[in-house]
C-alpha cells in the first residue's frame, strides 16, 4: 500500500521537475529577450541608423555602416550558396544511390560540423592571405561556406517529399527528365525551399567569430569587395568589449536589431511560408 | 465490330523488378479509337504492363524490360528512338490523381506544351479549353482557371490529369485504375468521358472493377501472375469466356 | 534544343550537377589541406608535445595548448552534463505533458533559443549572467560547498562555470530538438500498454520512451557536444582569456575557439600563428570525430 503512494510521489516530483526545466530554459529567452529590449530600446535613435561612428572616446553616432555591411556580406554568401546549395540538393534527391551521393552527404555532415571559426580561419587562408587585405569578399565567402550545408541538406530533405508518381507524370508527358525537375518539381517546391533558405541566411547574419578574421571590420562606410567592410555582429562585439559606456549602449542597441532582423526572418519562414505551402494542397 | 487498324501492338513483352519476372510474354494488338480493359486479380502484372507500353517501367531502379511495342509499327523500344517522344505519343493518367502542385488549372493543362516550345498564349488556352472541353472539365473550371490544381474534388483533379495528358496529342491514352481512388459519382462521369474520348483516342485501362470494364471497354485482357490468359472482344469474355480462369475470376470464385 | 537528343540533354544536366558536387566535397578536402598546411611549422617544431605542454607565452614564442584543451573539455562537458537532463525533461515535456497546441509553441519558443545568435548570448552574459554568478551564485556555492575543492578560489563573475552556464542554455535546443523528434516517432500503443499494467506516468516514460531511445539520445548529446565544443563568442565572452589551468570552478580560463578569436588577428611571428592554426586543426579533428560518431551510433540504431 504504501509503496504505491511513494510511485505517485515519485511521478509528481518527476512532473515538476520537467516544467522546472522548462521554465530553466524559458526563462532565460525572456531575460535575454527583454534586456536586449530594454537596452536597445532605451540606446537606440534614429541616428544609430542613419548615422557612422565617431572616433573613438566621442559620443553619438551609429551602425549604419555595419547594418549594411552585414546586408551585403550575407547577400554575397548567399548568392554563393543558393546555386551550389540547391543544386546539391536535387543531385542527392535524384540520385540517391550512387556512391558520389553518399560521399557528398558525408561531407555536407561533417562540414555542417565545422565550429564557425575554423572556417573564418581556412576563409583566411585562402583569400585574405593571398590577396593580402581583409575583405568583403572573405566575409561572403566564409558565410557562403557557412550557409551552404544547410541549403543542401534542407533541399534534399525537400525534394526527397516529392511523390514518384508526379515525376512520371511528368515524364509521361513526353518531357525530358531534366524538364521535369527544374520545370515541375523544383518550381513546385520552391516556397519550400525558400524557407531552408531563409533560415540558413538568418544563421548566417548572426555570425561573428568567422568575420573577425575575414571581413574583419570598419569603422567607415564601404562597398567594396576587397576591402575591409563592418558588420552588426563584429561591430557588437567590438563595442561589447570596449570601456566606453556609449558604445557599450551601442552595443545593445546592435543587439536588438540584429535579434529582431533574426527572429523576423526565423518566424517568417516557418509561419508565412509553410501557410502559403499548406495552401497549396497535400 | 469491324477491326480496324492496329495502332499499338506488343509482342512478347516481358518485363522483371530486378530479378521477379512481373510480366510473361504478352502479345495483344489494340485498335485505333477502341477502349481495351486489362482485369485481373490484384499485383499480377497488370500495372507494369501498362506501365510498359509507355517505357515508364524503365524508371524504376532494377527494372528491365524485353520485347517489342509497336506503336504504328514502328518498335518503341528500338535504341534509335527517343524515349521522350515515345512517351509525348502515349499519355498516361495514374490512379491517384496528381494534379502538379502549385500550378494553377491552367499551368497544369499546358505545361506539356509550353515545356516542348509553345509559347504563344494564344495557342495555349485554345489547347487548354479544347483539352477541358474534351475531358468535360470545361465548364466547370472555366472562371477559375488560375486556382490552384489541388483546390478541385477528386473526380475533378482527374479530369484534368486526363485534360492535361490531352493536351499533348497522344493517339492513346493509357489508365491505369484512374477511377479507384473516387467516389462512385465521380467515377460515373469518368466512365461517361471515355465514352467519348474514344472517338479520337486509342485508350487501354488497367482496372480492378470488372463491372466497369464490362461497361465500357470494346476489348479485354484478363492477367493472371504476369500472364495474359485471354483476349477477345469484351462481349464474348464476359458473356463465353474461352478459358476456365477467366470464367473463375469473372464469375467471382477468386480474386 | 529539341535537335540535342533528350538523353544527351539529360546527360548535360547530370554532368553538370555531378561537377557541383565534386567542387563541394574539395571544398571540405581543401579545409582540411589549407589547415594542416598552415599548422605544419608549429606541428614540426613541437609536434605531440604540443598536446601536453602549458606553457602558451607568445613574447618568447612558447606554444603549449594544453590549457585550451582544459578549458574547451570542462567547459564542453560541463554544458553537457548541465543541458542534457534539461533537455530531455524538456523534450518529454513537449511530446508527453503539454497538449498540441501548446506543446507547437513551447517547441517553438525553444527554437527561438537556437536562433539567438552567440553574441547576444556573450552580450547578456557580460552585463547579467557573469555579475549574477560573482555576485549570487558564487558566494552561495562557496558558503555551502566550499568542502569540495571545485568551489574554492575567488570568482571575478566570468570564469568556466559561467561560460559553462550559458553554454548549456545555448545547446538545450539542440539536445532536445533531437530527443523530441525521437520521442514522437514512439507508437501510441506501446505507451498504452504500459498504462494498461498499472503504470504512473513516470514509469511509462522510463519503460516505453526512454529506454527504447537511449542511442537516440546519445546521439543526441554528442551532436549538442559537437556544438558546445565549438562555440566561440559567448564563451570568449565570458571565459576570461587567462591560458591557465586550475581546479576551480570559477577561475578564469581559455577555449581553443576563445584563443583563436582573441590572439589570431594579433599574432605577429609564424609560429604564433602556425600554432593557432595548429590549435584549428585540432579542434576541427575533435568536433569532426564527434559528428563521425554520432553518425556511428545514429547506423548502429537503425540497423537494430
Amino acid at each position: 500500500m504504501k509503496y504505491k503512494y511513494y510511485r505517485k510521489f515519485k511521478n509528481f516530483i518527476f512532473a515538476l521537475l520537467v516544467v522546472f526545466s522548462a521554465l530553466s530554459v524559458i526563462i532565460p529567452l525572456f531575460m535575454i529577450l527583454k534586456f536586449v529590449f530594454t537596452q536597445g530600446m532605451n540606446s537606440l535613435s534614429l541616428d544609430f541608423f542613419t548615422k557612422l561612428p565617431k572616433p573613438v572616446g566621442e559620443t553619438g553616432g551609429g551602425m549604419k555602416h555595419a547594418i549594411l555591411g552585414t546586408i551585403y556580406i550575407v547577400l554575397l554568401g548567399a548568392a554563393m550558396a543558393i546555386p551550389i546549395g540547391v543544386s546539391c540538393g536535387i543531385y542527392l534527391s535524384e540520385f540517391r544511390k550512387s556512391k558520389l551521393a553518399k560521399t557528398l552527404r558525408l561531407c555536407v555532415d561533417l562540414m555542417a560540423g565545422i565550429p564557425s571559426i575554423v572556417i573564418g580561419i581556412f576563409t583566411y587562408l585562402m583569400i585574405v592571405v593571398p590577396l593580402k587585405s581583409f575583405s568583403a569578399l572573405a566575409g561572403g565567402i566564409a558565410l557562403g561556406i557557412i550557409m551552404l550545408p544547410i541549403i543542401i541538406k534542407t533541399s534534399e530533405e525537400i525534394l526527397k517529399l516529392v511523390p514518384a508518381h508526379i515525376r512520371e507524370a511528368g515524364l509521361a508527358l513526353g518531357l525530358p527528365r531534366w524538364k521535369v525537375i527544374l520545370f515541375i518539381i523544383l518550381k513546385g517546391e520552391i516556397s519550400n525551399l525558400l524557407t531552408g533558405i531563409i533560415l540558413s541566411i538568418s544563421r548566417a547574419s548572426g555570425e561573428t567569430a568567422p568575420l573577425l578574421f575575414t571581413a574583419f571590420g570598419n569603422m567607415y562606410l564601404s562597398y567594396e569587395l576587397k576591402e575591409p567592410m563592418a558588420s552588426l555582429p563584429v561591430q557588437i562585439y567590438t563595442y561589447a568589449i570596449s570601456p566606453f559606456k556609449d558604445w557599450q549602449q551601442q552595443a545593445w542597441a546592435g543587439a536588438f536589431v540584429l535579434v529582431t532582423i533574426i527572429l523576423t526572418m526565423n518566424l517568417f519562414a516557418r509561419f508565412v511560408l509553410s501557410r502559403l505551402n499548406d495552401k497549396k494542397g497535400n | 465490330m469491324e477491326n480496324g487498324k492496329i495502332i499499338l501492338e506488343a509482342k512478347n513483352l516481358e518485363a522483371w523488378f530486378g530479378d521477379f519476372h512481373a510480366v510473361k510474354g504478352i502479345s495483344v494488338p489494340y485498335y485505333e479509337k477502341t477502349i481495351n480493359a486489362i482485369i485481373g486479380p490484384s499485383g499480377c502484372g497488370k500495372s507494369t504492363y501498362l506501365r510498359c507500353l509507355n517505357r515508364i517501367h524503365e524508371e524504376i531502379e532494377g527494372a528491365s524490360v524485353s520485347g517489342e511495342v509497336l506503336l504504328e509499327g514502328k518498335n518503341i523500344y528500338d535504341r534509335n528512338i527517343d524515349v521522350v517522344d515515345v512517351r509525348r505519343q502515349i499519355g498516361m493518367v495514374f490512379q491517384k490523381p496528381n494534379p502538379f502542385p502549385s500550378m494553377s488549372i491552367m499551368d497544369n493543362v499546358t505545361i506539356g506544351l509550353k515545356l516542348q516550345g509553345v509559347s504563344k498564349k494564344s495557342k495555349l488556352f485554345d489547347a487548354a479549353e479544347h483539352c477541358l472541353r474534351k475531358a468535360a472539365l470545361w465548364d466547370e473550371v472555366k472562371d477559375k482557371l488560375d486556382n490552384l490544381g489541388t483546390s478541385l474534388s477528386g473526380g475533378q483533379q482527374q479530369r484534368l490529369c486526363i485534360a492535361r495528358a490531352l493536351a499533348v496529342n497522344p493517339p492513346v491514352l493509357l489508365m491505369d485504375e484512374p477511377t479507384s481512388a473516387l467516389d462512385p459519382i465521380a467515377t460515373a462521369k469518368i466512365e461517361e468521358l471515355m465514352n467519348e474520348l474514344k472517338r479520337d483516342y486509342t485508350v487501354i485501362i488497367v482496372t480492378h472493377n470488372m463491372q466497369q470494364a464490362a461497361r465500357i471497354s470494346d476489348y479485354t485482357s484478363f492477367f493472371i501472375y504476369g500472364n495474359l490468359i485471354e483476349h477477345g472482344l469484351s462481349s464474348e469474355v464476359f458473356t463465353n469466356p474461352k478459358d476456365k480462369q477467366t470464367e473463375d475470376y469473372i464469375s467471382g470464385r477468386f480474386g | 534544343m529539341s535537335k540535342i537528343n533528350s538523353k544527351t540533354q539529360d546527360a548535360i544536366l547530370f554532368y553538370i550537377l555531378r561537377f557541383i558536387a565534386v567542387v563541394v566535397i574539395s571544398i571540405l578536402i581543401l579545409i582540411i589541406f589549407e589547415l594542416v598546411k598552415a599548422a605544419l611549422p608549429a606541428i614540426n617544431l613541437s609536434g605531440l608535445k604540443f598536446f601536453i605542454s602549458r606553457d602558451w607565452n607568445p613574447v618568447e614564442d612558447q606554444f603549449g595548448a594544453l590549457p585550451f584543451i582544459f578549458g574547451t573539455l570542462v567547459t564542453s562537458f560541463l554544458a553537457v552534463l548541465f543541458a542534457t537532463p534539461v533537455s530531455i525533461l524538456i523534450a518529454l515535456f513537449i511530446t508527453e505533458y503539454l497538449p498540441k497546441k501548446l506543446s507547437k509553441i513551447i517547441a517553438i519558443l525553444i527554437e527561438m533559443v537556437a536562433a539567438i545568435p552567440s553574441i547576444v548570448f556573450g552580450l547578456w552574459g557580460i552585463f547579467y549572467l557573469a555579475p549574477f554568478v560573482k555576485e549570487t551564485l558564487a558566494p552561495f556555492l562557496k558558503t555551502h560547498l566550499s568542502f569540495i575543492p571545485i568551489f574554492n578560489g575567488p570568482s571575478f563573475g566570468i570564469g568556466i562555470l559561467t561560460a559553462s552556464i550559458i553554454l548549456s542554455i545555448m545547446i538545450v535546443p539542440t539536445i532536445s530538438s533531437v530527443c523530441r523528434s525521437i520521442f514522437e516517432l514512439i507508437p501510441r500503443q506501446q505507451k498504452e500498454a504500459s498504462f494498461a499494467l498499472g503504470s504512473t506516468k513516470l514509469e511509462m516514460i522510463s519503460i516505453s520512451v526512454i529506454k527504447p531511445s537511449i542511442s537516440g539520445i546519445s546521439s543526441a548529446i554528442i551532436l549538442g557536444l559537437g556544438r558546445a565544443l565549438g562555440e566561440t563568442m559567448a564563451v570568449t565572452m565570458l571565459i576570461g582569456n587567462s591560458p591557465i589551468i586550475s581546479s576551480s570552478l570559477f577561475s578564469p580560463a581559455a577555449t581553443m575557439a576563445s584563443v583563436m578569436a582573441n590572439e589570431y588577428t594579433d599574432a605577429n611571428s609564424p609560429l604564433h600563428i602556425a600554432s593557432l592554426c595548429y590549435i584549428a586543426l585540432i579542434l576541427f579533428f575533435i568536433t569532426f570525430s564527434s559528428n563521425l560518431l554520432a553518425k556511428f551510433i545514429v547506423k548502429k540504431v537503425s540497423r537494430t
